[in-house]
């Protein structure tokens, strides 16, 4: 018996999951630094008037 | 003062943290890649089949080194946990909760290719060994240690208490460890030794150690970018985070 299936099938999720390690923290930097830029485009942005009316 | 005590002192700081780590985590991966490529070309296509196991035993290449990995970066984020709990210094917050996805990755690793290998060679897909027992119970620590810091919103106190977690759970790496001399147990006893004679022909063995190294490699560059993410979390609204998102 070869049990190549088995090897395959192990050396598979060794690969997804290292792969999931590799993006997921890309992706959270990623997303932080979007959330930076766009408060910093929010505070630059002046305020509309706001006009008292009853 | 003494500029390597210096250096540590400024990595503290979180943007010279996030430089480091911006710059560092490449290197790592660069590190690891070959070492890991190598390693396991080595193991699937050079390495003989192994006499009894036939070319089952290649899931070794992946297996022990992701099982010590398991064990070693619990035993990290330990560390980290009680300078953080001890001296309050935030970055050891950062790097322990950094610490646990991925030794909760190597853990996944391990069980799910340990358990691919037992089904031709046990008959099973699981067995509730002493061996298979604890090293799932570690999943579960290291579940629960990224669960407690996700449920409190206050993220310092939320460092603490999943520190706590992983102080408390240390107890678990020697029933790991010792497992198989313990108790009667189907899985095999050590067969790779860091410092003593391994059970293994040196032919067969050197991959592994490729393998093992590449893997420190990879943790290396994942925890540098995983403590960059959480570090920018926390100082999400600083003036240095809005100039780094700046940066093309």
């Amino acid at each position: 018996m070869t049990y190549v299936n088995y090897v395959i099938g192990a050396y598979a999720v060794f690969a997804v999951v290292m792969l999931w390690d590799f993006v997921v923290p890309r992706l959270q930097i990623r997303r932080e630094l979007r959330a930076a830029r766009l408060r910093k485009a929010r505070e630059k942005k002046p305020s509309p008037p706001v006009e008292l009316t009853r | 003062m003494n500029p390597v005590l210096l250096w540590f002192h400024q990595l503290g700081s979180p943007p010279v943290f996030d430089r480091f780590a911006a710059r560092w985590a490449p290197w790592c991966y660069l590190v690891a890649l070959p070492l890991i490529g190598i390693g396991l070309w080595q193991g699937l296509f050079v390495v003989p089949a192994d006499y009894q196991q036939g070319d089952s035993f290649r899931i070794f290449y992946i297996h022990v080194p992701s099982a010590m990995m398991s064990m070693l970066v619990f035993a990290l984020m330990a560390v980290y946990a009680v300078i953080a709990l001890i001296w309050r210094i935030k970055l050891c917050e950062i790097l322990a909760m950094a610490c646990a996805p991925i030794g909760a990755a190597f853990t996944v690793i391990t069980l799910a290719t340990g358990s691919i290998w037992g089904k031709p060679m046990w008959g099973a897909w699981w067995d509730w060994d002493p061996r298979l027992t604890t090293e799932l119970i570690l999943l579960f620590l290291y579940l629960g240690v990224m669960g407690l810091y996700n449920a409190i919103d206050d993220r310092r106190a939320a460092a603490r208490a999943a520190g706590l977690l992983a102080i408390v759970g240390v107890a678990l790496l020697p029933v790991i460890k010792y497992s198989v001399v313990w108790w009667n147990s189907l899985h095999q006893g050590q067969t790779i030794s860091l410092f003593g004679k391994s059970g293994m022909d040196s032919s067969m063995e050197w991959p592994f150690w490729l393998v093992f190294a590449g893997v420190h490699a990879w943790f290396f560059g994942s925890l540098l970018l995983r403590a960059r993410a959480d570090n920018l979390r926390r100082e999400a609204g600083k003036d240095w985070v809005a100039k780094m998102a700046d940066r093309p």
